[in-house]
């Protein structure tokens, strides 16, 4: 089991985010979450990388509770799980093979971390770069980030969350921010990469037609609670936004 | 509606100010006598010296020039080490004073966090002339003296800056790290602090300019850089030798200020590779072809190798005086620091409240008063001044085609900018106590002095920042006055005004903290305010006194510093 999700309760303060959720994903699969905003996406995500933790009710990922791990357990625990946040999370005053490296500073540490900053050595550069081939950027690999577009921004964050290593990846609305064609591409080069890497992808989107496109399986968020959960092409997929 | 209020208040203000300081605009025309000497002083500055008036001196061993030169090295390598040992102050100031390296909120991080704020605004509420003084008066003269009288207040102000930077960076980058396994160092180290880096060096190279008029200021108190030569050659009557180091001073300042303004530009924008990144290109050629600046890292090594220049190239940072010396002079110092009055007393520290009350009662208050509306109404003027040519002034408003829209006036328009815009740069290019100095020979000792002093330098820094605000301000319906014919002012005094205001006001409260923090030292010239109480205590000896002055100031600072920023931080929100 990879990530199981034991009758889960999140609140803030009185307003409750999650309510009872029971939920396995197993490694590899392809997730992915929707509903309408303020339906609990975000807080689902944040809860599988412990960045939040439940109110009630147990998150475990290979069979390490997220609320009793802690210190060097909880380090490694994590830097299985890369995330890639609705901001993409870039440093956008480097270079692409910079932020790259910063995929893994918890692996890493300070000193080495420094190095790679301050000068990054062939081997890793190699690396890097045959990672920035794979998302179609390799050609950006000592561009400022903040000279590149949006949908190459997109592929930085791609890179960085792969060159992690993860098992586990993360993305919290990652395209919402570009045009329909530019998504489907992004969406698609995600879903690709994980697959072949037998990488668990949970990712929350808006557009439903992605989810039903490119993910084996598709969760139905609506109030904290999940309203389905199964085949894309469940038609309740399309009920969760009628009601909207 | 506000805005009314806060015009109204300020006017108010202003002429309080005006009213408590007995600036009466007689006092501006000077009398039989000193209009010669005025005009004498006022002409010399169109026939700068370059060799000395001294005729014996002429043809000697060492040259005008070469004095020159020696004169204003000595001033940057004062300012560049200086700013070496405040940037390891504000560095580790600036993490510690911060919660960007927190991996978790504590208790005793928020105590230390709050401590090194406070030690950082205490260090720079107190002017580097006074701290030159203390340490003067305590370990006697040595350039290392002056370098730490520059370093702590300097030290103190990039500490609370750089920890604001870090707090106010965007911490998405620092939070992707923590979430994959980073800790709060690597997350802060990768996340924060090189995503503020462009600002960090920012604010240091702005800071470096200050040092730069802080190091050529120290020379009123005995240090040899520019502003001691000034006040010799005035001594001498050699006005002339007075205006070629003016001159020079100002020139090196603008020449810092753009330098300070090309890395600034390439620090935040990066350059952008010059070839075409193609797919198929090796990774050593898109090495070698990536987005770099010769000038960037030339500038960055330069100022690198300049402040090791500073530290190798001084003989004597302790001036030949011995250690234990400097601590018998500790030690007399910390003697006299004792209250007259305990001292008579036998060290009864039960005097200490009677003597404070009867100096307070005596001269104290008065000063602090008048100190407080010398900053309140100069800024006031200022501001009110540089309203006016902001208007004339900014890029989008002094072009032939307004805000994009094409309209009358056109060559003697933009250049009437551009002067207005070269006139701004050399009032702040202009150390505020220099040009006090250089305006008492024009108009005598008179508080108008102070006044002119502190809103020339101030109104010159609030046109730049006012004028980019108003540039960088995004109005259509400025556009729309423009494009039905209205004129230039009714655009900026309807639209631009009210859509720049609140960040006009925060750049007032930002100068009006500084102009509080300079008014403590400007009476040291001579005109009654604090620091002429410091000077006079200082010239006879009277540590104690001069040492309650210098607090006094201090505490009037350090309220202005933390009413300043509760006003900004209101005004951001």
């Amino acid at each position: 089991m990879m990530l199981d999700f034991q009758s889960v309760t999140l609140r803030y303060g009185g307003i409750v985010a999650l309510s009872e959720l029971d939920l396995k994903i197993e490694q590899g699969e392809q997730v992915c979450l929707i509903g309408p905003s303020g339906a609990g996406k975000s807080s689902f995500l944040g809860l599988c990388n412990g960045r939040i933790q439940a109110t009630n009710g147990k998150v475990i990922l290979h069979d390490r509770d997220f609320g009793q791990t802690r210190g060097k357990e909880l380090t490694r625990l994590r830097s299985q799980i890369a995330w890639i946040p609705q901001d993409l999370g870039l440093i956008t005053n480097l270079r692409v093979n910079q932020n790259v490296a910063c995929g893994r500073a918890g692996q890493k540490g300070f000193w080495k971390l420094l190095m790679s900053l301050l000068w990054m050595g062939r081997g890793e550069q190699q690396v890097v770069s045959q990672l920035l081939e794979r998302v179609g950027i390799a050609e950006k690999i000592f561009a400022r980030v903040d000279h590149l577009s949006g949908g190459q921004q997109q592929r930085v964050a791609i890179a960085r969350a792969l060159y992690q290593e993860p098992r586990v990846i993360l993305a919290d609305e990652p395209v919402s921010a570009v045009d329909p064609e530019r998504a489907r591409s992004l969406v698609e080069l995600l879903t690709t990469v994980a697959r072949e890497e037998a990488i668990t992808l949970v990712m929350s989107l808006h557009d439903r037609h992605l989810a039903q496109r490119f993910f084996d399986r598709v969760i139905g968020l609506r109030d904290g609670k999940v309203v389905f959960d199964g085949a894309p092409n469940d038609e309740r997929v399309q009920e969760l936004y009628r009601l909207d | 509606m506000r805005r009314r209020w806060f015009f109204l208040g300020a006017l108010f203000f202003c002429f309080w100010g005006l009213w408590v300081l007995e600036a009466n605009p007689v006092e501006l025309i000077p009398n039989q006598g000193g209009q010669k000497a005025a005009a004498d002083f006022v002409l010399s500055a169109l026939h700068p010296a370059f060799d000395y008036e001294d005729s014996e001196l002429q043809g000697g061993e060492i040259s005008f020039l070469s004095k020159v030169l020696h004169a204003l090295w000595t001033t940057v390598k004062y300012a560049l080490v200086a700013m070496s040992l405040a940037l390891v102050i504000g560095l580790i100031g600036g993490v510690l004073g911060s919660r960007a390296w927190w991996s978790e909120s504590r208790f005793s991080l928020e105590v230390l966090r709050i401590g090194v704020r406070l030690i950082a605004t205490a260090a720079r509420s107190v002017h580097e002339l006074l701290w030159a003084i203390l340490f003067l008066a305590a370990f006697g003269t040595s350039p290392l003296v002056a370098v730490l009288a520059m370093s702590l207040p300097y030290g103190g102000t990039l500490a609370k800056v750089f920890s604001e930077l870090f707090d106010e960076a965007d911490g998405s980058a620092a939070e992707v790290i923590r979430a994959t396994g980073g800790s709060g160092l690597v997350a802060f180290f990768a996340g924060i602090m090189t995503r503020s880096l462009p600002d960090l060096a920012t604010y240091a190279l702005y800071r470096l300019e200050c040092a730069i008029r802080s190091s050529a200021v120290l020379g009123f108190v005995g240090i040899p850089t520019m502003g001691y030569e000034i006040k010799t050659a005035f001594e001498d009557g050699h006005y002339r030798e007075i205006w070629t180091y003016v001159y020079v001073l100002l020139i090196v300042v603008v020449f810092f200020e753009w330098w300070g303004s090309r890395i600034r530009s390439l620090l935040s924008k990066g350059v952008t590779s010059p070839l075409s990144e193609e797919k198929d290109q090796s990774l050593t050629d898109l090495w070698k072809g990536r987005g770099r600046s010769t000038f960037l890292r030339a500038s960055l090594v330069l100022i690198f190798l300049g402040m090791i220049a500073g530290w190798v190239t001084e003989d004597h940072w302790g001036a030949g005086v011995k250690w234990e010396q400097r601590v018998k002079n500790l030690e007399r110092f910390g003697g006299e620091l004792v209250p007259y009055s305990v001292q008579e007393a036998h060290g009864d520290w039960s005097q200490l409240t009677p003597w404070i009350e009867s100096k307070m009662s005596a001269e104290g208050a008065e000063a602090v008063w008048r100190t407080f509306h010398l900053g309140t109404s100069s800024i006031l003027l200022a501001g009110a001044v540089s309203l006016v040519v902001i208007l004339a002034s900014a890029r989008t408003l002094a072009s032939r085609a307004p805000r994009g829209i094409r309209s009358g006036g056109g060559f003697l328009r933009e250049a009437f900018g551009m002067f207005l815009r070269g006139s701004a740069m050399l009032a702040r290019a202009m150390p505020e106590y220099i040009l006090a100095f250089l305006l008492l020979q024009v108009f005598g000792p008179t508080i108008w002095v102070l006044i002119f002093a502190l809103a020339i330098h101030n109104g010159g820094i609030l046109v730049r920042l006012g004028a980019e605000v108003v540039d960088n301000t995004s109005s259509q319906a400025s556009e729309v006055i423009l494009s039905q014919g209205g004129s230039r002012a009714s655009a900026f005094w309807s639209t631009l005004l009210p859509a720049s205001f609140n960040r006009l006001i925060l750049f007032l409260f930002y100068r009006w903290e500084s102009c509080i923090r300079e008014a403590t030292v400007l009476g040291m010239l001579g005109v009654s305010s604090l620091g002429f109480l410091i000077s006079n205590a200082k010239t006879a000896f009277y540590y104690d006194e001069m040492i309650l002055w210098v607090f006094l100031g201090a505490v009037l600072v350090f309220v202005g510093d933390v009413s300043s920023d509760l006003v900004r931080g209101r005004l951001r929100r």
